[in-house]
């Protein structure tokens, strides 16, 4: 339990590999893992136990919020604090409210999931300890990476080595703390 | 399977990170720039001294900033509308068009919000119709199309600029990787955010891009609507009919897909993009601006039943369109958006580039036609004969719209030359979905 090691990290050359080996990593019972892949993969998300469901709550809730607030200050400019008699017509005059309301509904939801998925994701970040590892810039090209952090209360240095061989990976490196 | 995955991307990769892009591009943008530079001078021009160096006048109180507008977004509504519906389908079509056929909505999108700000007059108080504490206490007026058009375009800039860039992250981050100047490598690295390709990132990335997707239908169905909406709810008699917002809705998409069209046969051409864009997925590009024209057509048909249907007025303004001063306006609409695309029944029409640049320009120019012969013709019949006059655009008109035509394009070059055109996880995701089933 260096400090000074962000984790280790093994090299595959496809994603059955990478799938093949979180699940061993799974069975021996590591927890803090990452994988990295040039692509999206489901499976393995699933695998790792990945829930995304908070991202149609942010979508909604801020869909919500969003038409509410559009809605209401329609409504308090329009009708309460600046009315202004249009031959008759209505003073709230919901049908007409509507259409903004709906797309300023579309622009909070929108804007909070793409924003609000960032923020999860803790990006942007200027670096990352894994940017530090030979090789890894092919982890947006082809090739598939899994990292056992040192924060796992099973790392040992030897022993996560040792494991990572037994996975037949095309290499293994250490991951370098930052600073 | 990895190193022919590699060779493959990396191709796509490798055409932003080229040192040099040949004359054709450089040409290309310099027209493109010296139409920007058009576009600069007439938008100066209408700022110092106002919408009176316009071709515009009672009646004609809209006419090119109008046509021009509700033109470029139907391109924005129709391609954003087709690249959520590729999303949501999950369509193989997708990896091929995707990325660009959102910058087009985007490109659109901006060239379409320069009009209506410029129509105001004074363009540097647009900001008047954002809901603000203003010291004369008053409030815009919510009842008005115009103020939902100001939601529907922000909102849609907003939305698509968010998506596409969110989109592009990933590729981004390749870029980087495979960027030998340690400038370049900066610059991407930058805009990448630090992209790491984290599997638990991946799983929460194409949710969110998914779900903005889904957000993107109705948005588009919402500002479309709204752009009719600004006709149909007037008193002039061809424009306030109830059919508007679908004829809007079907017409922009048919626009937007033979643009899409365009680009993908250009890009294909230009990038020699031939492997990625391939002859399966320009086939039924080709076969939904058919199908998209021949929805157009039919709407014509419809307008021309409506009219039959409804009362002496909006019967009378309806057939003046057809057979009156503008009548050439409609029928060049009806040629170039719906007889012309027939064409595209052939096989060998379907597959050719030339055949692919000539529909997907004539159905713009067919569009853009329809959009003249609606908001000219529609005015042209006033009930005061002291007013009775036409209208045509004079040069501060026609420079502005060329002015955003260059810009359109100089986008496009500038898009196709520094980033991926593609995308290229979709592509690896998608090559090593075909290997594994």
């Amino acid at each position: 339990m260096t400090s000074s090691v962000y984790g280790i990290m093994a090299e595959f050359e496809n994603p059955e590999a990478l799938m093949d080996s979180v699940r061993a990593a799974k069975r021996k019972g590591f927890t803090r893992i990452d994988a990295f892949s040039p692509f999206p993969l489901s499976d393995l998300a699933e695998e790792m136990g990945v829930r995304t469901t908070i991202i149609p709550w942010i979508a909604l809730v801020a869909a919500l919020v969003g038409a509410g607030i559009q809605y209401a200050a329609q409504y308090w400019m329009n009708a309460v604090d600046y009315p202004l008699n249009v031959g008759g017509r209505p003073l709230n005059a919901w049908p007409a409210f509507i259409p903004s309301t709906l797309i300023v509904a579309i622009l909070w939801a929108g804007a909070a999931t793409l924003l609000g998925l960032l923020l999860i994701l803790r990006l942007p970040r200027l670096h990352h300890p894994v940017f530090e590892v030979h090789g890894f810039k092919r982890a947006s090209e082809d090739r598939f990476f899994l990292c056992i952090l040192s924060s796992d209360p099973l790392f040992d240095d030897d022993e996560v080595r040792h494991f990572f061989e037994t996975l037949s990976p095309k290499a293994v490196r250490e991951v370098p703390a930052c600073g | 399977m990895t190193s022919h995955a590699q060779a493959r991307t990396s191709k796509i990769a490798d055409i932003p990170l080229r040192r040099r892009f040949g004359a054709i591009w450089w040409i290309a943008l310099g027209v493109s720039g010296a139409l920007v530079l058009l576009l600069g001078y007439t938008l100066a021009s209408v700022t110092i001294f106002g919408v009176g160096v316009w071709g515009v006048n009672i009646p004609f109180v809209w006419g090119f900033d109008l046509i021009n507008y509700a033109w470029w977004i139907g391109i924005a509504n129709g391609a954003s509308l087709f690249a959520a519906i590729l999303v949501l389908r999950r369509h193989d079509l997708r990896t091929a068009v995707n990325r660009f056929a959102e910058g087009i909505a985007l490109f659109a999108v901006i060239c379409a919000g320069i009009f209506p700000i410029f129509h105001l007059g004074r363009p540097w108080l647009f900001y008047w119709t954002f809901p603000y504490p203003a010291t004369f206490q008053v409030w815009p007026q919510f009842r008005s199309t115009l103020t939902w058009d100001f939601w529907a375009i922000s909102t849609h800039v907003v939305v698509t600029s968010l998506l596409w860039y969110v989109g592009l992250i990933p590729d981004l981050a390749t870029l980087r990787d495979r960027a030998r100047k340690e400038s370049v490598q900066r610059i991407y690295g930058v805009l990448a955010l630090g992209w790491r390709g984290s599997v638990r990132h991946w799983a929460y990335h194409q949710r969110a891009y998914r779900l903005v997707a889904i957000l993107v239908l109705p948005l588009i169905l919402i500002m479309q609507s709204t752009v009719a909406f600004e006709f149909a709810v007037t008193l002039v008699p061809d424009w306030h009919e109830t059919r508007q917002p679908l004829h809007f809705v079907a017409t922009g998409l048919a626009q937007g897909l033979s643009i899409v069209l365009l680009v993908a046969v250009l890009l294909r051409w230009g990038l020699k993009l031939g492997h990625y864009i391939d002859e399966g997925d320009i086939d039924l590009l080709g076969k939904l601006v058919l199908a998209s024209a021949l929805v157009s057509g039919y709407l014509y048909l419809d307008e021309f039943v409506s009219a039959l249907l409804s009362d002496g007025l909006a019967q009378e303004a309806t057939f003046n369109r057809m057979t009156g001063d503008y009548a050439g306006l409609y029928w060049t609409a009806i040629v170039y958006s719906v007889l012309i695309p027939q064409l595209l029944w052939f096989k060998s029409a379907r597959q050719s580039t030339i055949a692919g640049v000539f529909v997907g320009v004539s159905i713009g120019v067919g569009i853009w036609f329809d959009r003249f012969s609606i908001i000219v013709g529609g005015l042209q019949t006033d009930y005061l004969p002291s007013i009775q006059r036409t209208y045509s655009p004079n040069l501060a008109e026609t420079g502005l719209f060329l002015g955003t035509i260059g810009l359109f394009s100089a986008f496009i070059l500038l898009f196709a030359r520094f980033l991926p055109a593609i995308s290229m996880f979709e592509t690896r995701h998608d090559e090593h979905e075909e290997k594994t089933s």
